[in-house]
């Protein structure tokens, strides 16, 4: 539920904000303009060379991969798109939308599903800001095809999404919550439980259920189960004996036992980890959560003890920002630099 | 972070200007709404642009290109607006106080849209936090944290805005 689904008295106005166009091309060419400005500053106004020193092996593979996809949305950009519906594609095999084996391409339209067997896969694209990877074996549903809520509902099997938009425009709900985009990319998995599982490789998503939220960055994995919610997030090469704890504490009733394993078991790379507990854990377990995560990487200067402790938002937030670009320095140049990951400095 | 936006970042202007041509419309968008002035739409649009090109270095592909765009142009209509708000408030608190609660200049004809021209005819504080709120899809309290006003201010403001421009349009 979102701020603007409260409030009904409006919905005649916001149905017409919907309407408004995202892209107003301007009277006239800007450009122009642009160039004879930029055009005096070089790039040694722009400290090309740090970018230059910046290597990006990492993304070369991504790269690659997306390539495919990315020509075939280009291919298809002038291709007439009914209203209230999204362009899907075959891979692979005999994909289903609705009753209907779908051909090469099709609409999806709002309410109807796409379904794969074992052996095919498709597809779609989410308007003009990015496209969902529809694995084998997976049911998924449009739900909502607006300028503003472009939003998927997962019942089952696998996706892999990609989206170049501000954040919260694309959301994909699962039984057991929804994933909210934040700029990003990610793999999304949904078993016959309906237990889902995240696993961002780009940006940031939140998953949110019932007022519980995590905020799950690039290299980190969630889970969320139904009638519970989003489990606290941990980095893909979490240590086992942390990963178990997290699991007991989300979804197996571990309680204060669950929490000082985990604690025990933390790195300075598991500080976004710390960072979910702090909020979530029993007031009486947080000083220890705080001493711990102080510990593995410290807070920055104007973030206290008392605030955090109070769980003040502001200063949830900036030791949120502070984690989160170690986090993100620390995955990003892996194999590459040797990052410090209590302060995400090279050593 | 896609090709293009690593050979802009390398200095190659060619590959700028792509992104200029694909982000255009969106940015001019957004300006124009958050300014409901279609002139200085034009100016905060290049801006935005030469902003972008000096701090291209600092783009890291943390978020997408788009998002990164989007920020900075928000930022920097919000700046730019509150430092030209405090320069027109120390003429008018001379000559007529009354003008603080005025929109902004007419509405450009080019707008079209009668719920655009009604959108720039809003007070500004009111207008930002209705583009940013409802338009953009940003929440009251990154929306606060923008205009530096609290989110039960930006909560109030967007009530105000709904409420004038429903009656505006009779919806």
């Amino acid at each position: 539920m979102t701020e603007r689904d409260d409030d009904r008295e409006f919905r005649d106005l916001l149905a017409a904000v919907e309407r408004l166009p995202k892209s107003v091309e301007p009277p006239r060419d800007l450009w122009p303009g642009i160039e004879a400005r930029i055009a005096g500053q070089g790039e040694g106004g722009r400290g090309r060379g740090r970018i230059l020193a910046f290597p990006r092996r990492w993304a070369l593979l991504p790269l690659a991969a997306a390539a495919a996809l990315v020509l075939l949305w280009l291919g298809r950009r002038g291709t007439i798109r009914p209203a209230g519906a999204w362009e899907v594609t075959r891979l692979a095999g005999r994909p289903l939308v609705g009753e209907t084996p779908l051909d090469a391409s099709g609409a999806l339209r709002v309410g109807q599903w796409l379904e794969t067997d074992d052996s095919s896969r498709a597809v779609i694209l989410v308007a003009d800001i990015g496209h969902v990877d529809v694995k084998p074996g997976t049911r998924i549903r449009l739900v909502r095809a607006r300028a503003t809520d472009h939003r998927l509902a997962l019942a089952r099997g696998a996706i892999f999404a990609q989206v170049d938009a501000p954040p919260r425009l694309f959301f994909v709900e699962m039984p057991a919550g929804v994933a909210v985009d934040l700029g990003c990319a990610y793999a999304l998995e949904v078993d016959s439980s309906g237990t889902g599982l995240i696993h961002v490789t780009a940006g940031y998503v939140e998953l949110q259920w019932s007022g519980r939220r995590s905020i799950v960055p690039l290299g980190f994995v969630a889970r969320t189960r139904p009638g519970v919610g989003p489990g606290v997030p941990f980095t893909a090469d979490a240590p086992e004996a942390l990963r178990f704890a997290l699991e007991a504490y989300d979804f197996g009733n571990g309680g204060a036992p669950a929490v000082r394993r985990a604690l025990a078991a933390a790195r300075p790379e598991d500080a976004v980890s710390l960072w979910h507990l702090l909020s979530r854990v029993e007031p009486t377990l947080r000083v220890a959560v705080y001493e711990r995560l102080e510990a593995l990487v410290p807070p920055p200067a104007g973030v206290t003890r008392d605030g955090l402790l109070r769980l003040e938002q502001r200063q949830l937030d900036a030791y949120w920002n502070a984690i989160r670009r170690i986090a993100w320095r620390r995955i990003i140049l892996q194999g590459v630099r040797d990052i410090d990951p209590r302060t995400g400095l090279g050593r | 972070m896609t090709e293009v936006v690593r050979r802009a970042q390398q200095g190659d202007q060619s590959a700028f200007h792509e992104l200029y041509r694909e982000h255009v419309g969106r940015m001019y968008a957004l300006c124009l709404r958050l300014t409901g002035s279609a002139a200085e739409a034009e100016e905060r649009t290049q801006d935005v642009f030469v902003q972008a090109w000096r701090k291209l270095a600092s783009f890291r592909g943390e978020s997408a290109f788009s998002s990164w765009l989007h920020r900075l142009a928000v930022n920097l209509v919000l700046m730019e607006r509150r430092a030209a708000g405090r320069r027109w408030a120390r003429v008018a608190a001379v000559e007529d106080p009354a003008a603080l609660e005025q929109g902004g200049e007419a509405p450009s004809p080019t707008l079209g849209l009668d719920l655009e021209r009604a959108v720039a005819a809003l007070p500004e504080g009111a207008r930002q936090v209705f583009v940013l709120h409802d338009v953009e899809g940003y929440r009251h309290e990154e929306v606060g944290e923008l205009l530096g006003i609290a989110a039960g201010t930006s909560k109030a403001q967007l009530f105000r805005a709904r409420r004038l421009l429903r009656e505006k349009l009779d919806l």
